[in-house]
């Protein structure tokens, strides 16, 4: 393995590292004064710091050092965490992000921001709180690190007898554990008594030493190794964390860890077990209180530590603990469960992904032609087809969660756009998210953030209201935006509920009118003028800012939705906010869709664009200029678009009476019914994308193929509609490109 | 080995008593059998498992040997990693006796 593939893997792990830092800090941000979170949080900047030295990143190592010394004053209770103080430590988590990013990709970071933010942190060290109303808690006192003078960082020392000071009460599950180091163990420098002593931190031990082995004196060899140990251990900590004490010495050792059903009976251990008292042994144990007086040596042997670490990570074998899913209103998460993880390239789940398609379709295939073969459908191969197909869909339904990821960290990214924004406008804004372990596919995920921080910095610049004005509502001065997601009928539901103002809608209207869109004496229901502001090039700010209004509006933020099978809708009540709600398919793999024959060829519409299907009849149909023609459909018209001669399927319109309508939503809110010749049905099916196996087709978005061999194109609805109102079927205009 | 001594031997442990020194200390008490022996654990700051192996052969063969082997003012640190790796101390100290 070389230098770069561990590199690329303590980039990795600092993006975990700074997810947690940040939910960690949001914690604390909202009330939560558990001694677990703030050590998280700690350990987080701490191990990017490690991680850091090793590859003598020292802009970041820098950082780190700063921002762990005063995490440190808050774990020794010496800094009350307030406000104010996670303010500062929100912001430094910020440029913590900001410095791993430069450090991966290169190029710089806002070094005056950094360097404000060095000082605000040191001056938190030191008992000062970062504006003058804040009370201070405790002072920091002399203990705290001394400060580092301007010219850069001072190595500042710092021991980790902090995380010592609850060892976990004896109560949890109880282990049994045997421990024979091999004489290789003692020479590649391991020392059985740390492995103990790391052991005893997880919980209550005993230990009974084996020294059958020991020879005579004058047989020993003083480098062998000889004792071997029976330890119990009463922990909450999971077997996996038992073993991660012997990471390094797992190859080099007889370890046999097991769970005892009940107390370990005394006669299972050779000798009697010696109760153990830890404290203070660190002191005395090992190099770390020498080390602790040189905080540099500490580094660099965490460093190298480190690189081992990553070494082992990297062959793929890493169980890590992972932070078990929590209920979707997750205020109880405090304590997660271990689970255990591995890392695997997304290229292999790919491969594996379009494997399971491809069985699919072959199940699919096989089962079509035994139905043309046994029109009964009651022979023992059919009967076996039919176990086939549910085994094909559940390993399609297992293979599909392997790419599901939660929202978790586009949600973060948010929070970060909040602060930011917020700061920029001068308001005061709380970001709540809920639901942030809801799954969803990563394309899914890789897709929505981008639509998502233009809704939050909206939500930011023109839904929450300035303090004043809220006041003057009788409101909080402090506005709050919720961000949830949640599962809805196998689609997933993210809203963005802000409890600003709630939409203008005289200001909305009088717009759209100065823009041409509707005409002045329009008569709209509230509701369709909330949905003007996705109207193309809208936008209501008073003043173009940094932030929104940009000429960007709402109207990419729909189409990029609509671009992923998407939909999206706006509720909103004046003085009390507003709500935007998208329902997104959980995955871009599969797609439920109609099959309908256009002039001899096999189509899937997309069920999501589809509103209704009818049956046109004569009296319905209605000719408008040359070539156009309407639907009446309740009452109201419809353009009526025959989907044949758009896509140059035939030369000349067919006629409508003899097809059926689709009725769709377009990206202009309008519908339009698509006119096809006949439904044959609907059916998942798997999308295999047309750029990447032949070329772009204009109006259509992808392709599939059908359990009779064909291939079938997916229609691209939007594409259509827009080809309908006279635009080209230009690529611009495709899903793909807009997706 | 060596000359064995007629009387008490005493024998200071060095402050760090790790994989280097264990050979060392095997050495020392190989050449310090045949007669009593007075170890001084006052000043161990560090103590590594191969040490400790050392010293229990030692007090093993002591025994064998009818001679006393006595660990005076083992130090905290002596003491703790002795009870870690579930070493009753009496093992060694009381030896004196």
């Amino acid at each position: 393995m070389d230098m770069n593939e561990i590199k690329e893997i303590f980039f990795q792990e600092c993006e975990e590292q700074l997810a947690e830092l940040e939910s960690g800090l949001l914690k604390l941000n909202d009330g939560d004064r558990d001694p677990e979170t703030v050590n998280a949080v700690f350990r987080a900047v701490h191990s990017i710091k490690g991680g850091a030295g090793a590859f003598g990143l020292d802009d970041l190592v820098g950082f780190a050092h700063v921002f762990e010394t005063t995490l440190d004053c808050v774990r020794s209770n010496k800094l009350e965490p307030n406000q104010d103080v996670l303010k500062v430590m929100l912001k430094s988590a910020d440029v913590l992000a900001d410095l791993v990013t430069a450090s991966r990709d290169g190029g710089g970071v806002d070094e005056a921001r950094s360097r404000g933010l060095v000082k605000e942190l040191e001056a938190l060290a030191h008992g000062e709180m970062p504006s003058a109303h804040a009370e201070v808690a405790k002072p920091a006192k002399a203990e705290a690190p001394k400060p580092s003078d301007d010219s850069g960082f001072q190595p500042i020392p710092f021991t980790f007898d902090g995380f010592d000071d609850d060892v976990p009460a004896a109560k949890g599950s109880v282990y049994e554990i045997g421990f024979k180091p091999r004489h290789d163990l003692y020479a590649k420098g391991n020392e059985a008594a740390l492995l103990l002593r790391d052991l005893s931190k997880l919980g209550e031990m005993s230990v009974g030493c084996d020294m059958e082995q020991l020879p005579t004196l004058d047989k020993l060899d003083p480098e062998a190794s000889y004792f071997s140990w029976k330890i119990s251990l009463t922990t909450e900590k999971t077997e996996a964390d038992i073993r991660s004490v012997f990471e390094f010495a797992e190859w080099d050792c007889d370890l046999d860890v097991k769970l005892a059903a009940a107390k370990p009976s005394d006669e299972e251990l050779p000798m009697v077990p010696v109760p153990f008292d830890l404290s203070s042994l660190d002191d005395e144990l090992g190099s770390d209180t020498k080390a602790a007086d040189e905080a540099a040596a500490v580094v660099a042997t965490e460093a190298a530590a480190n690189v081992s670490k990553m070494a082992a990570a990297a062959a793929r074998v890493e169980k890590k603990e992972a932070a078990a899913p929590a209920p979707a209103p997750a205020q109880a998460a405090a304590t997660a469960a271990a689970g255990q993880t591995i890392r695997v390239d997304l290229d292999r789940v790919d491969r594996l992904i379009n494997l399971v398609g491809e069985l699919v379709i072959n199940q699919a295939m096989l089962s079509q032609s035994v139905i043309e073969n046994d029109a009964s459908g009651t022979s023992a191969v059919n009967m076996g087809l039919e176990e086939l197909q549910q085994l094909t869909r559940e390993i399609q339904d297992s293979v599909m969660a392997i790419r599901a990821q939660p929202v978790k960290p586009v949600f973060q990214r948010m929070s970060r756009i909040v602060r930011e924004v917020a700061d920029m406008v001068g308001k005061q804004i709380r970001l709540v998210t809920e639901g942030e372990n809801t799954e969803v596919d990563k394309t899914v995920i890789d897709k929505i953030a981008e639509p998502l921080t233009h809704m939050i910095r909206n939500a930011v610049d023109h839904g929450i209201e300035s303090p004043e004005k809220r006041e003057a509502a009788g409101k909080d001065p402090e506005g709050t935006i919720k961000l949830s997601a949640k599962h809805r009928s196998g689609r997933i539901l993210i809203e963005l509920i802000d409890d600003g103002g709630g939409i203008n809608r005289e200001r909305v209207k009088q717009k759209a009118i100065d823009n041409d869109l509707i005409s002045p004496d329009a008569n709209l229901s509230d509701e369709e003028i909330d949905n003007l502001i996705f109207a193309p090039g809208f936008s209501t700010a008073d003043t173009i800012s940094d932030i929104s209004g940009r000429g960007v509006g709402m109207d990419v933020v729909k189409r990029s939705i609509q671009a992923l099978g998407g939909r999206i809708s706006i509720s909103s009540r004046p003085g009390l906010g507003s709500t935007f709600t998208m329902s997104l398919p959980l995955t871009l793999a599969v797609l439920d869709g109609m099959v309908v024959t256009v002039a001899g060829q096999t189509l899937v519409v997309p069920l999501t664009a589809i509103v209704e299907t009818l049956q046109p009849e004569a009296s319905a149909i209605h000719s408008f200029g040359a070539t156009q023609r309407l639907i009446s459909i309740r009452n109201s018209f419809c353009p009526l678009v025959d989907v044949g001669r758009i896509l140059n399927f035939r030369a000349t319109q067919a006629n409508p009476v003899e097809g059926v309508a689709l009725l769709v939503e377009s990206e202009g809110g309008g519908q339009r019914a698509l006119m096809v010749d006949a439904i044959q049905g609907q059916r998942q099916v798997v999308i295999k994308s047309l750029e990447a196996n032949y070329t772009h087709v204009p109006g259509i978005a992808a392709a599939t193929i059908l359990g009779d061999g064909r291939v079938a194109l997916i229609l691209d609805v939007d594409a259509v509609v827009a080809a309908s109102r006279g635009q080209s079927l230009s690529p611009e205009m495709s899903l793909a490109a807009t997706g | 080995m060596a000359a064995k001594k007629a009387g008490p031997g005493s024998l200071k442990l060095s402050s760090v008593l790790d994989l280097n020194e264990a050979s060392a200390l095997h050495a020392k008490l190989l050449s310090m059998r045949g007669s009593d022996i007075v170890i001084d654990a006052s000043g161990v700051e560090r103590l590594g498992v191969q040490c400790v192996q050392v010293l229990v052969a030692g007090a093993n063969a002591w025994d064998d040997d009818k001679k006393s082997f006595a660990v005076q003012k083992p130090s905290d640190a002596f003491v703790k990693t002795m009870q870690l790796i579930g070493l009753d101390t009496q093992n060694l100290v009381a030896k004196e006796i």
